[in-house]
């Protein structure tokens, strides 16, 4: 073991050394400050006004096209369909689960002036939230689609890309909140499908009394605000403005829905946990008798043998009951997916020629795409197909269609996330036994504060 | 019997002194370009944001105030430091005790494959541990089911309550990191002589007194540098919450921690001056630590 | 405790009176009991430590259905396993397989750069003396405690400003730099190698050069063994990194890659559709990506007990 004098010496060292410590940090402070200065966002150069918005100087190159896995196809069969057309595919997340890759990447971009893609398909419907603001959407109906086609997306469908009457994005497809039943339970039962909320849950409570262990809904999941708040037209993301909105969960509108959601909880027959969760696929198998939902139940959650595998014949759908006296009947939403123009892109032309074929052409649309169209032609087609699957019990076309009008416009896409809001403030309470009712005020106080903290003004 | 402990004449000791001054910066040059490029100009840019606001302009403590006062950031510091207690606690112990167990086995085969097995988790980091900790802690399909049920969790939601968080997420951090510092222990344990040990085996000493007299007095600068490393990596909370937050689609883990709401404010706020003003204040804390540790056990001795 | 560190340099004889053992023989039953109960804890521990990686195992060998219904320790079947390879592989045509190169490529790379400049680095910050050591030392420390969240940007305009980013040295250059093996061989060389050898050699004549790789560079063995392994891991594990640099999936390594996968899983994402990647497929990959970090372990685990230095301070 080493002799004590050189302990000695590294101690008698230690002063000058702190000191060129700070000295290699002062040193790279200077340097970062540079970088800094040097490095930096330059919007394009020889840019003009066009359109509705600076446009980068145009040129010849591939178009790069942000993708998630399941939309690939799309990008694969526009660049079947044209041959000469360079395509750069790129597959990223698609940004669901609250990921925020697209915002992530796009500020590190517009922090070096360059690297933007040029088309990005986004699984969440607020990417106007943030991307309005950066600069990095660019307005469609300003000279860049004709109005024609803007016309024939749904009804409602292209809320969430309006923003002060531009429009930013091209909506995907739509996720309208129907009623899926078991048409041969109920008939086996004798049961009439509700019409009316009040109705749903007397249904739900007899259910619970002669069939302990059937099903008519479930509020476990993390989209179980949009189902139901947002089909009772509850004012919980009353988003006015780009960075306004209006939240008040304990008027009636949300607490009628809230203590039915707790009535049928209690009963039995509500379930709370998720349909995607182990529990609920093992122990819920053939025991859904109604299940309120987005128009994708259909093929993720009945026709799926990862799901409740409910055979041939026995799913059909109907309108979502509405509550009496309600003037417009109104239906929720979960998902959707937008397909993004960036405001910084050099190909413009091709970039408005992949984004309106993905959207409205027939042959991707029908055949590859798992969800409801939002652009009205192509729903017809892939209603088509769907009914050509002989899967559901009766034709299920008008069901939906109807229900794609009727999405209340009352809820927004804010910044912040209603699905992690709700998960992390009412599904713990849930799981601990509280009622829904009672744990309003936590919700209201939680959506105040993640809005406030996006930088929302948010009034009662 | 080394030649500098006989009688050595001053001049000869004088003029065997190395010319340390070259060498040694040949040695360090590539580590010192390296670290100036990726540790030092990068950290020192950090500590700049957190000094400044949007367009450069200084802003004093005001992005350390303003962090503060967000409605997360309390609650976020009671949970890093519950989870600081809970997991230096569990590392220190077990890692030093199982390294210790390890080392004084006599069948050196086992130890081996013990070492193997303790670290295999270790690669399961990140993104691939989702899935498996979905399944872990989910009393319908987990094959510690029993287990869970009898500790009374029927369902999934029930095992990640909020409050229980600070028992599991210090309890997949100690699986996914305690076989690499075990690993480490063990390496350290290795350069002891044997002829220690077998000195104090022959004088009776049993494993225990061996490993408190002998063992873990050795191989205190590579517990410290443990110590420090984890509880700076404990304060940096991060992996642990986002995993049970993926798994569990938000209902557990989102912004439990600091370095969790440094990330959103960074990235889903655009608000890196925030941002970095929580890691300065975590780079700190874990400064002060580490210096405390350094200075007490003098870490820094070039013996 | 500072006696304790300096007293066992007076080894030979004085070592038992300094230890002043206190005679204490347990009687056998105790003993046994004693051992006992370690070896209990012993496998305790291997329960808990790869219970999950058993399940995960045998969770690649079943269907999606059968993960959720059939007991979590069962065996699935070949036939399943077979499918699950199939489908996982014609995912975006083999991507798997190309994550797997990338991430060999970024992780080894890394990994010897990282050897050659950290190992001398750390023999010269615990052996030798120079201006700016101390300096070089709590530097390092403070760079490595440094939260990594807000790494990001700096790097991100550092390596722009280079022109490096998409290229693979974005990645493999910030990897490189590894204070923690640098530190590891610091303290390595500090407590296991005895100055007497160095100085005997610098006294034959031998130049600081000379002296290292004669003398340190074999007895370094365990360390390198050690520092290459873990920066093998970290680097191949990365995952905040390449997300970040990296814009195209094709040069994701495979860490990113599982994260991609997780995104289509129908249970994480109910709008994945047609391409639905399902739990077990999942697993499989998980199994794959992790595969080599076992591989170099098994081999560097030969190296780390071998360098046992029992030989070296005698004189």
């Amino acid at each position: 073991m080493p002799p004590k004098n050189s302990v000695v010496h590294a101690r008698n060292r230690a002063r000058p050394s702190f000191s060129r410590s700070i000295l290699a940090f002062g040193a790279a402070a200077l340097m970062a400050a540079a970088i800094s200065a040097c490095s930096g966002g330059s919007s394009g150069s020889g840019s003009a006004v066009k359109d509705g918005f600076t446009q980068a100087t145009q040129s010849a190159g591939p178009l790069t096209v942000w993708v998630d896995s399941t939309r690939v196809p799309a990008a694969q069969a526009y660049q079947k369909a044209h041959p000469n057309v360079k395509l750069n595919i790129v597959t990223y997340d698609g940004d669901a689960n609250g990921a925020d890759t697209l915002q992530t990447k796009v500020d590190l971009y517009d922090r070096t002036g360059s690297g933007w893609p040029d088309v990005v398909f986004s699984a969440t419907d607020n990417e106007t939230s943030w991307g309005v603001s950066a600069g990095f959407l660019a307005p469609l109906n300003e000279g860049l689609i004709p109005q024609a086609t803007l016309s024939n997306f749904a009804t409602g469908s292209l809320n969430p890309c309006t923003v002060n009457g531009k429009v930013y994005c091209l909506r995907n497809d739509l996720s309208q909140v129907v009623l899926w039943y078991n048409a041969s339970l109920m008939k086996q039962w004798g049961y009439q499908v509700p019409t009316t909320w009040p109705q749903y849950e007397q249904l739900g409570e007899t259910v619970a009394k002669q069939h302990p262990g059937y099903l008519v809904g479930n509020a476990g999941d993390t989209f179980t605000p949009e189902i139901y708040m947002w089909a009772s037209q509850c004012q919980a993301n009353d988003v006015t403005g780009l960075r306004t909105v209006t939240v008040n969960v304990t008027s009636p509108d949300c607490t009628r829905m809230a203590s039915l959601l707790d009535t049928l909880i209690k009963a039995g027959s509500m379930s709370k946990l998720s349909v995607f969760s182990t529990a609920f696929d093992k122990n819920e198998k053939g025991k859904v008798l109604m299940l309120p939902g987005p128009a994708w139940f259909g093929g993720a959650v009945f026709d799926s043998t990862s799901g409740l595998n409910v055979p041939k014949g026995q799913v059909a759908a109907a309108p979502v009951p509405q509550w009496p006296g309600t003037s417009t009947p109104s239906t929720g939403n979960v998902g959707g997916g937008t397909w993004l123009l960036s405001a910084h892109s050099a190909h413009l032309k091709e970039a408005v020629s992949f984004i309106s074929w993905v959207t409205g052409n027939n042959a991707w649309q029908d055949e590859l795409t798992p969800g409801f169209p939002a652009y009205v032609p192509a729903a017809k087609v892939w209603l088509a197909n769907q009914a050509k699957s002989g899967y559901y019990a009766v034709n299920i076309d008008p069901v939906l269609q109807q229900a794609a009008g009727e999405v209340w416009p009352g809820w927004g896409y804010g910044k912040f996330s209603q699905e992690s809001i709700w998960a992390a403030t009412i599904d713990p309470g849930l799981t601990a036994g509280k009622t829904i009712v009672s744990m309003l005020p936590a919700w209201q106080t939680a959506i105040t504060n993640f809005a406030t903290s996006d930088g929302y003004q948010v009034s009662p | 019997m080394s030649p500098s402990r006989t009688t050595d004449p001053a001049g000869a000791r004088a003029a065997r002194r190395p010319r340390p001054v070259k060498a040694g910066h040949v040695f360090v040059a590539g580590y010192v370009i390296l670290l100036a490029a990726f540790g030092v100009l990068p950290t020192a840019y950090g500590i700049y944001y957190a000094f400044t606001s949007t367009g450069n302009t200084f802003a004093g403590l005001s992005n350390f105030a303003s962090a503060a006062r967000d409605f997360r950031y309390l609650p976020a510091v009671g949970h890093v430091a519950l989870y600081l207690v809970i997991w230096l606690t569990f590392l220190v112990l077990f890692v030093t005790g199982l390294s210790v167990v390890l080392q004084q086995l006599p069948v050196r085969r086992i130890a081996r494959v013990a070492r193997f097995l303790y670290y295999i988790p270790g690669a399961l980091a990140g993104a691939a541990g989702v899935l498996v900790w979905l399944f872990m802690l989910d009393p319908t399909v987990s094959p510690a089911a029993a287990f869970l049920r009898f500790l009374g969790y029927g369902t999934f939601g029930q095992v990640i309550e909020p409050g229980h968080l600070s028992i599991r997420l210090p309890m997949i951090a100690f699986w996914t990191g305690a076989g690499g510092w075990i690993v480490v222990m063990g390496g350290a344990l290795n350069t002891i002589p044997t002829e220690l040990i077998e000195a104090a085996r022959i004088d009776g000493a049993a494993g225990w007194s061996i490993a408190r007299r002998i063992q873990i007095p050795m191989i205190r600068k590579w517990i410290v540098y443990m110590v420090i490393l984890a509880f700076a990596g404990g304060t940096q909370l991060f992996v642990e919450p986002q995993l049970i937050s993926a798994a569990s689609l938000g209902v557990a883990g989102r912004d439990y921690s600091l370095t969790q709401l440094s990330y959103d404010l960074a990235f889903q706020n655009n608000n890196v001056n925030y941002a970095s003003a929580i890691s300065v204040e975590l780079l700190v804390v874990s400064l002060v630590v580490a210096a405390l540790f350094v200075t007490r056990s003098r870490f820094f001795d070039a013996s | 405790m500072q006696a304790d560190i300096d007293a066992p340099a007076a080894v030979p004889a004085a070592a038992p009176a300094r230890l002043r053992p206190k005679s204490r023989r347990l009687p056998s039953p105790a003993r046994a009991t004693g051992e006992l109960l370690i070896g209990l804890v012993l496998v305790g521990f291997v329960v808990f430590f790869i219970l999950p990686v058993v399940w995960l195992l045998l969770a690649a060998t079943k269907t999606d259905p059968q993960l959720v219904s059939s007991s979590p320790l069962s065996f699935g079947s070949w036939h399943a396993l077979r499918h699950n390879w199939d489908t996982l592989t014609s995912f975006q045509g083999d991507t798997i397989l190309l994550w797997l190169r990338n991430s060999t490529l970024q992780a080894s790379v890394a990994l010897a750069i990282t050897l050659v400049a950290g190992i001398p680095a750390g023999y010269a910050l615990a052996m030798t003396e120079f201006r700016g050591r101390r300096a070089l030392l709590v530097t390092t420390l403070v760079v490595m405690l440094m939260p990594t969240t807000t790494l990001v940007i700096p790097l991100f305009l550092e390596l722009n400003a280079v022109h490096l980013i998409g290229t693979i040295w974005s990645v493999v250059l910030p990897y490189s730099f590894y204070p923690f093996g640098v530190y590891l061989t610091y303290i390595y060389f500090s407590t296991a190698l005895p100055r007497d050898l160095l100085d005997a050699a610098r006294i034959d004549g031998c130049t600081e050069f000379g002296a290292f790789r004669r003398i340190a560079l074999p007895l370094a063995a365990p360390v390198v063994a050690l520092v290459g392994f873990f920066s093998f891991v970290a680097n191949w594990t990365n995952y905040f990194l390449p997300y970040v640099m990296l814009p195209s999936s094709n040069d994701y390594p495979v860490q990113v890659g599982i994260g991609l996968l997780l995104t289509d899983v129908p249970q994480f994402n109910p709008t994945a559709g047609t391409a639905a990647v399902l739990r077990p497929e999942l697993a499989l990959a998980i199994l794959i990506a992790i595969t080599p970090v076992f591989v170099v372990f098994l081999f560097s685990q030969r190296f780390l007990i071998s360098g046992l230095l029992s030989g070296s301070t005698k004189g």
